[in-house]
Parts: structure tokens; C-alpha cells; sequence
């Protein structure tokens, strides 16, 4: 069976059940379990499948890209809602995704600390504009998978007060699930290891009723890039770092199969991708300026895997700028996988081969589109 | 599953004052008050013993009449701290409620005479025994990726593997209760060295296995393991262990098993096992998971022992990354109604989103520590 068959068999498979996906051409055996249905229409891909808005600003960010004008992230984002919705005042545009009565989760990424985070300005923004709504700041949870991390970023004084702030654990340590919903997990056996299910984190799956997704532009060492997709799925399940060792990652299946599980799905609204700074080389991380670029852009829409395509490029274009190896080079003389130190010196050094090919496999389970040709996009320049 | 016994139960009816030999049940000896199997009181044979110049003659005949006298007071089970402190360390002890201790041969009678039930083991004994590893984690624990799994250091296939056997913890500070517990767990016979700081957290932990109402289920078992006696087979054991794969030593293939292994065979040559970590992994894959009694989610960290009868079963668990536990998720064969667990330091924990479908039950305990105790019943 080729790749293209099997996952267009999986898409087409209901996902509200125990369901389970035959082994294919290295694609691990997955059962999904959950007891939740998707809704009519799933917030992946949404009203505007193969829709993006790309708002650039030069001025979003200083010169030497250290700080970030709240104003003009203020204004890039006000247009960028306009133009995905077509509206003519920016509160019709959240109105059309958002009621007083939702509880909004907002999955921010702050695994990029300091450099490339979900930004205090676009958080900040994207709450004024909740609370604009009507809904409440005690109806808002910020949300990321470590306590750990979102203690670093700290989001609590640009947040208005009684937003809340959520981790699922304390650190990445694999010690604390009960954040975790045991009903609704995805299981699957990697590579031997002995906890073979993801769950679903219980706030997604219990509490709120609409998610919003904050990623940043950034290079990923086992999925090419790591954008939409792998944020909301790999931030909103446990035990997701099994997918990638030696070498090998099993992202390219793991990715798109953990974000079209229900309810988070249908929970996900809407997609905004913070690409004012981003990291060309070492993300997922970015501890230091020695990777980060500036794209200075905001990309709007509800489609993921059309924004990860078009992140896919903007990583790889950046790469190539720099002389670096290509996100979809395959050759092993490039692996180095016991050595994430070299790696980090040396662009040319992979510790895993990369994949790239999680955001078409994520378009093939119906999330979105991944044609380039198919994909329209409406730049800005503000 | 089976019912089957997987190591020898220790049952050693017909022994003089041994009663059955399991837990709770052969002690009443070593709790009732001290008597002499000899013709003469043991305080007047002490005290004779030590008008004698100390020959390696005396030592002998020393360790003679303790060797009868632990026979006297029946088959040590029960773990026991060895303390080699004196006398003037007493009050330490009973503050933490230890009341049994294994001594060195020349100083149990001070003890007994302070009022401790004492298993005299003599320097020789004490040599002979086999060695244990400290349990705990050793390496990267903090590392997150399950591939990636942290090492345990655990001891319970060696008392898998030798029932018989009597083993000793040299332990340092911080670690004698995980130890107790894990020699509780497999029904070991095993003394532990302990520092003097962990003697409160001994005595709780000895008072919570005291608490724990009788067990005498037989271990449940998934895979038929011949034993060789093999280091290749000791490593095959250590790691099936490690990873909850539950198996009992047989002596021959056992129908009732999925899997029997008998490493040297053609289905399991030699040269496998050279990967014990891959090997274990073959044998996980043709039992299956779904075939498996026992899963074990959100940890890389504990190891379990199972027991049950068929309506009734024991889970023990123990947790060696030294950090409490959230939200474990455990799934057992088998379609149990009621869940009572126990947790050393919490005393009981309340199980949480119980699940029973048409073959598992399937439960999550949160906050757990080093030892957790659970039983299950239909």
C-alpha cells in the first residue's frame, strides 16, 4: 500500500472510536482512542481551508530585532483578521470564532525561550481582543506543556488579571500526568519503549470549548520545521518525545495523527503564526541569537498545514541563505545523532532526519491543504 | 495469565514453628517471647561463652548455637535491618518502632536482653549472602524521552530468580525504605545495612508492610523462562522484570504461556541475547501487548509485582525514581469492581477514572511515593 493510499484510508476513518491504522512503509500501528465526536464543521482546516494571511512589518521589531512595538503588532494583527475573515472592523472578525460564553485555551510556544516564543505582544493582543468579545478574563487559559518553560516567559504581567496560566507539568520529567486525560490517548510502540500512550491534556479535552494557536517560525530538528501542526499536537499531549532517537523520527505520521484527534480537532479555531523573530537552525530551541532571523511577519488563518507549507519554505529559504543544509536533505553522512553539541555549532549537522513530509501527511488526514498551488495567500504590508 | 506459582512460596508447613512462611504468617516465633532450644538458659551460655578467650574454636561454637537458636525462632522473612551499633543506640531504634533486628552474632543477646527480637547473623553469614544493588535510578532521569529510559537499579529478578536465597543491602543514606519494600515485595530474605538518619523512614515503612492484611496469591506470569543460570539468562530476567514483562521460571515449556523462552534455543539462540534490551523487546513483541496482564503508562520508573488468584490480586509498585508520581495509569487483564490502594506515607490513595471494559480494568493513582500496595477484587 503506498503512503498516499494508507493515509487517505486513515482520514477517512471515524476517529470518535477505537480505530486502528495498518502498519505501512514504516508508518507505526496507531489506535486512537477517544469518546468525543467531531463537529460539523472541525476547527481543522475551518471556514478558510488553503487561506493565509502574511502580514510583514518592518517595524514590528527594532533594528537589531531585540524588542517588539506592541503598536504595530497591534495594528498587523487588527489587518490580519480583517483580511482572513473579509470584515470590515476587527471585532466582527473574532466574533465570527468566539462567544462570551467560550473558554478560550491560547497554546503558546515557549519551548524557543528567550529568543522565539509566542510573543507578550500577540498574547496580549489576541486577549484584548477575547475580552473585546465579551469573554472573560477568567475564561482565558494560557497554555503549554511545562511549567518550567512558561515560568521563563512569563506571561503573567502582560496578562490581564484572572487570565489564567497552565501547565500540564512541572517540567519535562515524566513524572506528572494527572493533567492528562487517561480516556483520550493515542498508543503506539516507537521504538520499545514501555509507555507507549500520549494522552490528550484533560483542560483541551475537558474544559475549554475553543483553542487558539500561537505558534512561532522555527527550524525543528526531527520535523524539518515546527510550526501549527506540531505545536498544537505535540503541545497538547503527553509523552511525545518517544517519537524521535537514534536518528529516526516518526514525527512525519505522529504529528498530523495527534492533531486530528478529537476534540482538538474541532477545538482549534484559529491559527495565528508569530514569525516576528524565528530560528533557522537548532529549534526547536533558541537560547542564544546565533540561529534566530526576523522574518517580522504574523500569518493568520485556520488551515495549519497550509501555513506550515509555506513555513516549510521560509525555514528552507533561510537555510539555503545561509548556506545551510537543506530541511528535506536525507543523506546520513549529515547525521550526527549522539552529538546535539555539534549540531549546534555546525548547521550542516542533523541529529535526526528531518521530516519535512509531517505537513503534507497531515494535509492527506484532512486538516488542511497542502498544494502550493491550492494555497492563497494575501500579504500584507503594514 | 496464570495462576501459577512463580517462584517457590516460601510454604514450609510442617517446619517447626515456621507456619506457612509467608508474610505475617511465619513470624510468631520471632515475636514470641525469647526461649532456649538448648538444655540451658541462652543468658548463662553467653555468659559462659564469654569466660572463654575469644578462639576461632569459640567462634565457631559461637556461631553454632546462633545458627540454632535463628532456627529456633523460625525462618528469617522478613526484611531486617542489620545493626551493627551498640547498645547505647537502642533508644533510636524504638523511637522508630523497630522491634526486629538482625545482629552481628557476638552482640544479639545484649539486644534481645534490651528487649529486641534479634536474628543473630554472624560475620560469615553475613559474607555469604549475595549482595544487593542500592535501588534508585542511576544516570539520566531527568532526561525526558522514553527511549531514552533511565536505568533502574533493581533487584527484584534476583529473588525471582534464587527464592531460596538470602541477600543483603549495603545501603546509603536515604535509600533503606525503597529497599525494605522491595525485599517485602518479591518475599525475600534479605538483611539491609541502613544509615542511621533513615531509621524513622524504616520504622513507617515497616509499619505500613505490617499493616498490609495477608497475601498469599501466586504470582501471575505471562512468559515461561528455563532458567540456565546463565549471566545471559540473569540479564534476560533483569530486564523482563524491568519492564513489567511478567514471567515465572519453568522447568520445561508451559502451554499455558504465549511464550517460553529458553535461551540457546533455535527460536532464541545465544547471540540474541547479547542485546538483552532487543531481546527483551522480541519477547514483548510476540507475547503482544494486548496479551500482556500488567501495562504500566506515565512512568519508565516503577516496577511491579502482580499476584492473584483469579477473583483477587495484588499490584505492588514500586518507584524508583526517588520523585512522587502523578497519574499513573495501570491496566490489568482481568475485569476487577473494587480498587483499594495504599500508599506508603499517604496511606490510602483514592483510584481515579476507573475503567472496566470486556477484558482489562484500567485505573490511575496520583501522588504516589516510593511503595504503593493495591488490591483488587471482582
Amino acid at each position: 500500500m503506498k503512503r498516499r493510499t494508507f493515509v487517505q484510508l486513515l482520514a477517512a476513518t471515524p476517529l470518535a472510536s477505537t480505530t486502528r491504522a495498518e502498519e505501512s512503509e514504516g508508518i507505526p500501528k496507531y489506535k486512537v482512542v477517544t469518546p468525543y465526536k467531531r463537529a460539523a464543521l472541525p476547527g481543522m482546516p475551518g471556514p478558510y481551508p488553503g487561506k493565509v494571511v502574511s502580514v510583514k512589518s518592518a517595524k514590528c521589531l527594532s533594528e537589531d530585532g531585540l524588542k517588539i512595538d506592541g503598536e504595530v503588532v497591534r495594528e498587523m494583527m487588527e489587518r490580519g483578521m480583517r483580511a482572513l475573515t473579509g470584515d470590515a472592523k476587527t471585532i466582527d472578525s473574532w466574533r465570527r470564532f468566539f462567544t462570551p460564553e467560550d473558554v478560550v485555551g491560547i497554546k503558546v510556544n515557549a519551548g524557543g525561550r528567550p529568543w522565539v516564543v509566542s510573543s507578550h505582544e500577540v498574547v496580549a493582543e489576541t486577549i484584548r481582543n477575547l475580552m473585546a468579545v465579551g469573554v472573560k478574563a477568567q475564561q482565558i487559559y494560557i497554555y503549554e506543556r511545562f511549567q518550567g518553560q512558561l515560568d521563563q516567559v512569563n506571561y503573567a504581567p502582560r496578562a490581564p488579571e484572572g487570565v489564567n496560566i497552565f501547565a500540564a507539568e512541572r517540567a519535562n520529567t515524566r513524572n506528572d500526568n494527572q493533567n492528562y486525560d487517561p480516556r483520550v490517548y493515542v498508543e503506539a510502540d516507537f521504538f520499545g519503549e514501555d509507555d507507549t500512550r500520549s494522552n490528550m491534556i484533560r483542560l483541551v479535552s475537558e474544559k475549554l470549548t475553543k483553542i487558539i494557536n500561537i505558534p512561532n517560525m522555527k527550524d525543528h530538528g526531527a520535523t524539518g520545521a515546527t510550526g501549527c501542526l506540531k505545536n498544537i499536537a505535540y503541545g497538547s499531549f503527553s509523552n511525545v518525545a518517544r517519537t524521535h532517537y537514534k536518528g529516526v523520527s516518526h514525527t512525519l505520521s505522529f504529528v498530523g495523527t495527534l492533531a486530528v484527534v478529537e476534540p482538538l480537532r474541532s477545538k482549534t479555531v484559529l491559527q495565528i503564526m508569530d514569525g516576528l523573530r524565528g530560528v533557522w537552525h537548532g529549534g526547536p530551541f533558541a537560547p542564544t541569537l546565533k540561529y534566530v532571523f526576523f522574518p517580522r511577519t504574523i500569518m493568520f488563518g485556520t488551515d495549519p498545514v497550509a501555513i506550515d507549507r509555506l513555513l516549510l519554505d521560509i525555514i528552507d529559504d533561510e537555510r539555503k541563505r545561509r548556506g545551510a543544509i537543506s530541511i528535506w536533505n536525507r543523506d546520513e553522512k549529515t547525521l550526527d545523532f549522539n552529538n546535539g553539541g555539534d549540531r549546534d555549532k555546525d548547521p550542516n549537522v542533523n541529529i535526526i532526519i528531518r521530516e519535512p513530509g509531517h505537513v503534507e501527511y497531515a494535509g492527506n488526514l484532512g486538516l488542511g491543504v497542502h498544494d502550493k498551488r491550492e494555497i492563497e495567500v494575501k500579504e500584507i504590508e503594514v | 495469565m496464570s495462576p501459577g506459582p512463580l517462584i517457590g512460596s516460601g510454604n514450609k508447613k510442617g517446619k517447626k514453628g515456621v507456619g506457612s512462611g509467608e508474610w505475617g504468617v511465619g513470624v510468631r516465633n520471632l515475636l514470641s517471647p525469647p526461649h532456649s532450644p538448648l538444655s540451658i538458659p541462652y543468658s548463662l551460655l553467653t555468659f559462659l561463652l564469654f569466660l572463654l578467650p575469644l578462639t576461632p574454636q569459640r567462634i565457631l561454637r559461637l556461631e553454632a548455637a546462633e545458627a540454632k537458636r535463628n532456627a529456633a525462632e523460625g525462618e528469617q522473612k522478613l526484611p531486617l535491618i542489620y545493626w551493627t551499633e551498640g547498645i547505647e543506640t537502642a533508644e533510636s531504634l524504638k523511637r522508630a518502632g523497630i522491634e526486629q533486628i538482625a545482629a552481628p552474632a557476638d552482640k544479639a543477646e545484649v539486644w534481645r536482653k534490651a528487649g529486641f527480637k534479634v536474628v543473630a547473623v554472624s560475620r560469615a553469614e553475613f559474607e555469604r549472602r549475595e549482595k544487593l544493588l542500592t535501588p534508585r535510578i542511576t544516570g539520566r532521569a531527568d532526561v525526558a524521552s522514553a527511549t531514552r529510559r533511565p536505568w533502574v537499579d533493581a533487584n527484584g529478578w534476583r529473588f525471582v530468580r534464587n527464592p531460596a536465597g538470602k541477600f543483603y543491602y549495603d545501603l546509603p543514606q536515604g535509600k533503606a525504605a525503597m529497599a525494605i519494600a522491595e525485599a517485602f515485595t518479591y518475599k525475600a530474605d534479605a538483611i539491609l545495612k541502613i544509615d542511621q538518619a533513615d531509621l524513622t523512614e524504616a520504622g513507617a515503612m515497616f509499619a505500613f508492610i505490617k499493616n498490609l492484611t495477608g497475601e498469599n496469591y501466586p504470582p501471575i506470569a505471562d512468559i515461561g523462562v528455563i532458567d540456565d543460570k546463565s549471566p545471559e539468562t540473569g540479564e534476560v530476567i533483569n530486564l523482563l522484570t524491568r519492564r513489567n514483562l511478567l514471567f515465572k521460571i519453568v522447568e520445561a515449556p508451559e502451554p499455558q504461556f504465549r511464550v517460553n523462552i529458553k535461551l540457546g534455543s533455535k527460536e532464541y539462540p545465544k547471540a540474541e541475547a547479547d542485546n538483552p534490551s532487543e531481546f527483551a523487546q522480541k519477547i514483548r513483541q510476540r507475547l503482544g501487548d494486548d496479551n500482556r496482564s500488567l501495562r504500566v503508562y506515565g512512568t519508565e520508573t516503577v516496577i511491579c509485582r502482580l499476584t492473584g488468584d483469579g477473583a483477587r490480586a495484588r499490584l505492588h509498585l514500586l518507584n524508583y525514581s526517588g520523585r512522587e508520581a502523578d497519574g499513573l495509569r495501570l491496566r490489568l487483564r482481568g475485569n476487577y469492581g473494587r480498587v483499594d490502594a495504599r500508599a506508603f506515607g499517604l496511606s490510602r490513595v483514592e483510584p481515579e477514572d476507573l475503567v472496566n471494559d470486556e477484558t482489562a480494568t484500567e485505573f490511575s493513582v496520583s501522588g504516589i511515593g516510593i511503595y504503593t500496595v493495591i488490591d483488587l477484587s471482582r
